[in-house]
């Protein structure tokens, strides 16, 4: 879980960059990458106009891996044209179970 | 952004194995429904080695051959060496396959059967090279490696020692009788090709479907040594001594292993994240049952041949069909529509991912017309192998019908697959 820094200029948009990222999906599991605890973290450079996405894959091996990697990408550079967008692909923290939200649990069939 | 690319070009060679492999699996359910009557005799005569040889290569290896070329860049982590080589084995491993599948189902064994045995074996040397190449470029040992490199060169041996028993055929050479090497070239292909195949691409491939966590290296190098004595002991010991008292413990051995293996995919399953299992990942686990089904036979098959009794005969055939029509089937049934739709997928989305709604690869196909190709394979699986068990031809036939509509179903899908036109459905 992400947390926000309210006295951060930058937080109430990195939210909202957080927050889109929920409309890239999984090709394979069907459920976003936000839920599924992929991203790791998102920084905002004003000053550069970057955003930077810090985020994993649940498998090292993953195929589609470079797809949703891109898929991140173009996500945020479709929404925030005034920004480019750099996602640097990271393995530590390594991926667990325990990364999911409650409602990536629940759309996996994990939790009624 | 650091994942392994894949090359250019490898999707068209990829795809081009797929449809081939579509497209013999076809032509076997019709070969097959046109032999009902062959399966009720011995297993060494035209139609049986027609229908095996198009099953193992027209089917089962060429697509492997294309999985292999998608998946390098998964299970050796690393760029596939070669496209080119990758399209010479292509071209000639189908006229090879046509060539000898046509002359064992003419029964001429002349230059036909002589030229399709040598571009086989050439074909098969070129993709072993390509892997083994890849291999050595990726740097880092793995078990999965070691599967896949094993498997390649049992490939090897096992068309080597076929195409010396094509040759056998118009000019006798070989110290033993045909039958003899038969067994040889049979579970080299069976067992340490197909086997070993499919334990080195599961054991990366299932834990990723499924979502689990489970990765004890330990258990599958126990499973890979275990296996590798078994089919060494098994293939010196029944080259000098036929089989005997001893093939049961070497059967063991190998049991052992495939035990090794069976339970870390039972801990895949039971660590797995993704707690619903899509129908290709059941039609999957089906093989597994199925491969369970065939080692039963062992014990039978050598039971009844030491007792020189020729229920041995029938079972042996029901061995061959169970794993090569039953497990083999039942996985690259399944596996393709956990490789092909991400392929295409790719192919068309991967560029818009993210900036429009795009159909996701399990969209790409009908799975209406999965379903009814699941519930014709196990028609086909239940009619078929208790027919030829209990030598009733009606349910030979029943079978042979429901293998037709499996491959007719299966093959449409393919297509609908491959000749996907990009789509998108509103802006995200």
């Amino acid at each position: 879980m992400m947390n926000f820094d309210i006295t951060d200029q930058s937080a109430f948009l990195k939210a909202e960059a957080f927050e889109t990222l929920r409309l890239v999906i999984d090709p394979e599991l069907h459920v976003n990458i936000v839920d599924l605890g992929l991203v790791y973290d998102v920084k905002i450079d004003e000053t550069e106009k970057l955003i930077n996405v810090a985020m994993t894959l649940s498998s090292s091996y993953c195929p589609m891996g470079e797809s949703i990697l891109n898929a991140a990408k173009n996500c945020l550079e479709k929404h925030y044209p005034v920004y480019r967008t750099n996602v640097d692909l990271v393995w530590e923290p390594v991926w667990s179970y325990d990364n999911i939200t409650d409602e990536g649990k629940r759309q996996l069939g994990l939790e009624k | 952004m650091t994942t392994h690319k894949q090359k250019a070009g490898v999707y068209a060679v990829t795809v081009t194995h797929y449809v081939t492999a579509a497209i013999c699996f076809g032509a076997l359910a019709g070969m097959i429904a046109f032999s009902g009557s062959a399966f009720t005799g011995h297993y060494f005569q035209p139609r049986i080695l027609a229908i095996t040889h198009m099953a193992a290569l027209g089917w089962g290896t060429c697509i492997i051959f294309g999985a292999y070329y998608q998946l390098v860049t998964v299970i050796l982590e690393t760029e596939l060496y070669s496209v080119k080589l990758a399209w010479l084995s292509w071209a000639m491993l189908l006229p090879g396959t046509v060539s000898l599948v046509y002359a064992f189902w003419e029964f001429t064994p002349g230059i036909w059967m002589q030229i399709g045995a040598l571009l086989l074996l050439v074909s098969i040397i070129t993709f072993t090279l390509n892997i083994y190449l890849t291999a050595t470029k990726a740097g880092k040992q793995t078990i999965q490696e070691d599967f896949i490199f094993s498997a390649c060169l049992c490939l090897c041996f096992t068309a080597m020692i076929g195409s010396a028993l094509v040759f056998n055929f118009t000019g006798a050479f070989l110290l033993q009788g045909q039958l003899h090497y038969l067994r040889l070239h049979a579970h080299l292909g069976l067992a340490c090709w197909f086997l070993l195949t499919v334990i080195g691409v599961s054991s990366k491939l299932v834990p990723m479907f499924l979502v689990s966590s489970y990765q004890n290296r330990r258990v599958l190098q126990a499973s890979y040594y275990l296996i590798i004595s078994a089919l060494v002991l098994f293939l010196v010991d029944s080259y000098i001594f036929g089989l005997n008292i001893k093939t049961y413990f070497i059967a063991i051995i190998g049991i052992a292993g495939i035990a090794c293996y069976l339970y870390f995919i039972y801990k895949c399953i039971r660590t797995r994240i993704r707690k619903q299992i899509d129908l290709p990942m059941k039609h999957s686990l089906l093989s597994f049952i199925l491969f369970g089904a065939g080692i039963v036979c062992i014990p039978f098959i050598i039971y009844y041949y030491r007792a020189n009794n020729q229920l041995n005969i029938r079972y042996t055939l029901i061995y061959g069909i169970i794993l090569l029509m039953g497990w083999i089937t039942s996985l690259i049934l399944g596996q393709t529509f956990k490789t092909l739709p991400f392929i295409v997928w790719v192919r068309h989305y991967e560029y818009l991912s993210g900036k429009v709604k795009t159909p996701m690869p399990s969209d790409l196909y009908k799975n209406s017309l999965l379903r009814i190709q699941s519930l014709a394979f196990a028609v086909f699986c239940v009619s078929f192998i208790f027919g030829c068990l209990v030598d009733s031809a009606l349910l030979i036939r029943i079978g042979s019908v429901a293998l037709l509509l499996t491959a007719a179903t299966y093959l449409i899908n393919v297509f609908i697959m491959i000749l996907h036109k990009t789509r998108t459905y509103d802006e995200l």
